[in-house]
């Protein structure tokens, strides 16, 4: 039943709400309504399990002085530090709490987000080379969006904006509708596949 | 080894400090380059601009501290339109840091808008989990998906903006800045596809490519692409802000960039044609 029961019960949940949204039966309606609460509920007790999670990974790299453990413990010590802080000071409004995100987390976080601008800097100059034309043509691609979308393009070349606005449009725009297509088709495939108990990833290696 | 040899390996702490540099030095002395407006940026602008004055519209912070560079800007400058044409707006968001942006905006723009009341022309109903089930819920009853308190603790009853706030039906737009999942398309999905309620958004330049295809289906009636379009957004309410001072340093980088891969490919292409490189 350990295997069994939650199948049934993915299988039901998942039941429901198609049947609700797809033929708006009202008597699925409300059970749907429900089963939506508690999805809500559930998910805010998911920060709980996360931060549980996250502490019993770190607090073991740390009591197990592993690579790195030092981090560990910068981690544990900011995320209980704010949680503490928040608890007894509360969050909103509290004029040192705003001062500490705006201050550190919002600067720390914005860095760590601009790196990847050097990271794509030098990876842009090691990969882009015209070894074979689809590599040619994904250098031209990539420098004309480039320069197009900056304001120094048009400085340039007042075509530059346009044809990076094509390339967006119609290239990009083909391509990525193709990819989003095939990936909702396999997470249709993959949705039923849960539902009727086929794919059981999401149970657990034990069960 | 030849200079051409040396141009295709260049060492990345050279491009970083090269980087960098330049970068400092137009952030601190910006050129001013002229900024043109994309048709996305103008369909944002006008989807907004005709919301009736008086309507509620939906502001949706759903990124993180990571993306503020880009969106933040851009959720100022929106906003700064949004008061200028009357409209009241609803700002919470799907990420968990949706109250605390929102309220930075509200701090920052309420300087230029004295007049604006909190509980009147703003509510900051802060992050709220749940994806698209939340969303889903918020069509049929806000309040309660909303647990009927705001990210400053006041109870929705307290709040008269809220009284007129019942359900996403009560919006005429929604406006969200988006940086990931739940995002976009759990929008469209639940709520302004179902509901035709006009939908605009602002996201981060490396998702731009994923969201455009939306934009052409007119499921999305106009997008602000990364800092770009917040910069174009600012110039059109009339308000320069920091994502116009960065443009230029943008410019700059790409540049760099720009040149440093057509370095890399003259010494490719004349090191190939050396014979020695054949064998």
């Amino acid at each position: 039943m350990r295997r069994e029961g939650p199948i049934i019960l993915a299988g039901m949940a998942g039941l429901v709400s198609i049947i609700s949204c797809f033929f708006g039966a009202p008597g699925f309606k409300v059970v749907k309504d429900e089963l939506d609460q508690w999805f809500l509920i559930a998910t805010n007790f998911m920060v709980l399990v996360g931060l549980i999670n996250l502490t019993m990974i770190h607090w073991k790299r740390v009591s197990q002085k592993r690579a790195g453990w030092g981090y560990s413990v910068a981690l544990l010590v900011a995320a209980y530090f704010f949680i503490v802080h928040g608890l007894v000071r509360g969050s909103v409004g509290d004029v040192q709490y705003k001062w500490m995100y705006n201050t550190f987390f919002a600067p720390m976080s914005g860095t760590m987000f601009s790196l990847l601008a050097f990271y794509i800097a030098s990876a842009a100059y090691r990969a882009f080379r015209i070894r074979t034309a689809e590599a040619t043509l994904l250098l031209v691609s990539a420098v004309l969006v480039m320069i197009g979308r900056v304001p120094i393009g048009s400085a340039i070349w007042d075509k530059f904006p346009s044809i990076a606005s094509w390339i967006m449009d119609y290239p990009n725009n083909a391509g990525i509708r193709g990819i989003q297509l095939g990936a909702t088709v396999g997470g249709m495939a993959t949705a039923l596949r849960i539902l009727t108990g086929i794919e059981r990833g999401h149970l657990g290696s034990d069960v | 080894m030849t200079f051409w040899d040396k141009a295709q390996n260049v060492d990345r702490r050279v491009i970083y400090t090269l980087l960098i540099a330049i970068l400092a030095y137009i952030l601190i002395k910006p050129i001013g380059l002229p900024i043109l407006i994309t048709k996305e940026t103008k369909a944002a602008y006008d989807n907004l601009d005709k919301v009736p004055a008086g309507s509620i519209v939906w502001f949706s912070a759903d990124y993180g501290a990571t993306s503020i560079p880009e969106l933040l800007p851009a959720q100022i400058a929106t906003m700064r339109h949004a008061f200028k044409k009357n409209l009241r707006v609803v700002a919470g968001g799907m990420w968990n840091e949706a109250g605390n942006l929102a309220d930075m905006v509200w701090q920052e723009v309420k300087k230029d808008f004295p007049d604006k009341k909190y509980g009147i022309d703003f509510v900051n109903v802060g992050y709220k989990p749940g994806g698209a089930v939340l969303l889903e819920r918020m069509v049929n009853d806000a309040h309660q998906a909303l647990l009927g308190v705001d990210f400053y603790g006041t109870n929705f009853a307290e709040l008269p903006l809220m009284s007129e706030f019942k359900t996403f039906r009560d919006v005429k737009l929604i406006f969200e800045f988006t940086a990931g999942t739940p995002g976009e398309q759990d929008y469209m999905k639940m709520v302004t596809d179902p509901l035709r309620i006009p939908f605009s958004a602002a996201c981060t330049a490396v998702s731009t490519p994923g969201i455009k295809p939306f934009v052409q289906s007119g499921q999305m009636q106009g997008l602000l692409m990364g800092m770009a379009g917040a910069a174009e957004y600012e110039l059109l309410v009339g308000k320069p802000g920091t994502a116009i001072v960065s443009m230029d340093a943008q410019s700059a980088a790409h540049l760099l960039i720009i040149l440093f891969i057509l370095l890399g490919n003259v010494g490719y292409v004349i090191t190939r044609k050396r014979p020695s490189a054949r064998v």
